[in-house]
């Protein structure tokens, strides 16, 4: 048969460590010529927590999509405030691929991420505004609804408050009513947020 | 309680969201399906309407419940040749892409997770030895992989229900298979044919020595994972894969909506993934 069998122990034996796993020599290895060096790196620096900002500052420059993605997988595994405020970071980037990956990224740190959701909504950079709305459409956490008022009550950007608004059509519940009725009459003169606002109270008044 | 119920409304908001979230769509000839299970979900929660249960699927910090809703509304069911239109997308289209770019005449390699009890194992050998007009040519190395030690067993065992064996052409039954109990058990050629071993894909050190493979299936286990966890295994298979390696998943998972790391290929027998050769 030409199935042949291949034995455990030669499947761990391919495995050859050329570099030292140790903190320094992970951090030598983020900067290797070779992308799979360094994306085996940024996997193993998930074990360190110290690692945060040597990977962001490799993110910054990173040029092989395959390692970006391994270093935004460690950071959301380290999740500290440090890797959290070195991913807010990267979501003033202009890198567009980059910032949807930062966005997929804090979607699943909620605990993380809800300490400094009040910052991000209140950035003075309506983008950054509009960025933390996406990040709220998946973020597990009992207060996005309260954000998400707080948005379209405060926020004078149209945006920014149609983003949201979009999102509490979808989660909104009585306690958004008195707020959906007041941004129509903020935005009387757009007919996207009228729209929108209306068929947002429908749904929750019928739900 | 007051009896729960689904309005139309509610299944639609549902439906989008688990779709968004999981890739599974579910007609609406399902409904009676989906709205069963959400009020079983609802009343075992003690959730008091849909929109209460709906608020705690999606904001519950753990994702713990969403992980039920999503286990209750996926049937996990093995079986030898099941989604089969994969094993003819090995042998029609994948292989013989592999073998035109092959330089050496180093074994093909292919990688099952999970092995399960090894119907998919199994029936990736039977495939191969049936319907891969060059298996004389080329060796082939099958491994398959389990995080549980005890489903291992039974994959080595290799005894199976008439239930697993249902969808196999009798002759196919006949030739590769032993009377066994109430069941059947696959001939010792097939079981010493496969390669079983433990692994943990979200353990980097557990998987770290799986390289080298130039197709791996790994079906309807992705979806029970969460988000993380997903991107992780897919920078496994990414770095257990050769360049233009392939990786095979469920029908209802989609590689796109958890990394940018894979090609989609389009075959005449279905969809699969391919490592880039340049990852830029």
């Amino acid at each position: 048969m030409p199935i042949i069998k291949q034995v455990d122990s030669e499947i761990n034996d391919t495995e050859k460590r050329l570099n030292a796993r140790d903190f320094p020599g992970l951090l030598e290895q983020l900067e290797s010529n070779d992308p799979s060096a360094r994306r085996w790196a940024a996997r193993d620096l998930a074990t360190h927590s110290e690692a945060a900002k040597a990977l962001v500052q490799r993110l910054k420059r990173e040029d092989d999509k395959s390692v970006g993605e391994a270093i935004l997988t460690t950071l959301t595994k380290l999740a500290d405030p440090v890797a959290v405020a070195c991913l807010v970071e990267c979501l003033r980037s202009e890198d567009v691929a980059l910032r949807n990956e930062v966005i997929e990224a804090m979607k699943n740190l909620p605990n993380e991420v809800a300490p400094i959701m009040g910052s991000l909504l209140t950035d003075t950079d309506p983008d950054v505004r509009i960025f933390a709305v996406n990040i709220l459409e998946s973020l597990r956490h009992p207060q996005v609804e309260t954000w998400l008022m707080e948005v379209i009550k405060n926020d004078t950007h149209v945006n920014v408050c149609a983003t949201a608004l979009d999102l509490l059509g979808e989660v909104g519940t009585l306690a958004s009513l008195d707020a959906l009725q007041n941004l129509k009459l903020k935005f009387s003169d757009q007919p996207y947020i009228i729209f929108a606002a209306d068929l947002a109270i429908k749904r929750i008044s019928e739900a | 309680m007051a009896d729960i119920s689904i309005s139309e409304q509610d299944f639609l908001i549902f439906r989008e969201y688990f779709y968004r979230k999981t890739g599974i769509h579910f007609e609406t000839n399902k409904r009676y399906f989906v709205d069963k299970r959400l009020v079983e979900r609802i009343k075992e929660t003690g959730a008091t309407s849909f929109q209460n249960y709906f608020r705690m699927v999606r904001f519950e910090a753990s994702g713990t419940e969403f992980q039920s809703l999503v286990n209750i509304m996926t049937v996990n069911e093995s079986y030898f040749f099941r989604e089969e239109y994969q094993f003819k997308c090995l042998v029609n289209s994948m292989l013989s892409e592999i073998t035109k770019n092959k330089t050496d005449k180093a074994p093909i390699r292919i990688w099952s997770v999970p092995s399960s009890s090894g119907e998919e194992a199994y029936s990736i050998v039977i495939y191969l030895l049936e319907h891969w007009p060059d298996i004389d040519k080329w060796d082939i190395e099958i491994i398959s992989s389990d995080i549980d030690t005890d489903i291992l067993n039974r994959a080595r065992q290799g005894i199976y229900s008439p239930r697993s064996v249902q969808h196999l052409p009798p002759e196919l039954l006949k030739k590769y298979f032993k009377p066994s109990g109430a069941g059947y058990q696959i001939c010792d050629d097939l079981r010493q044919a496969v390669e079983f071993t433990r692994v943990n894909l979200m353990d980097v050190d557990d998987v770290r020595a799986y390289r080298g493979f130039d197709v791996i299936f790994c079906r309807n286990l992705l979806i029970y994972f969460d988000d993380v966890s997903r991107r992780q295994a897919a920078e496994t298979f990414f770095d257990a894969l050769k360049p233009n390696g392939f990786v095979c998943l469920g029908h209802s998972e989609s590689m796109s909506r958890i990394s940018s790391l894979f090609k989609v290929r389009k075959f005449p027998e279905g969809i699969v993934y391919q490592k880039p050769e340049v990852n830029k």
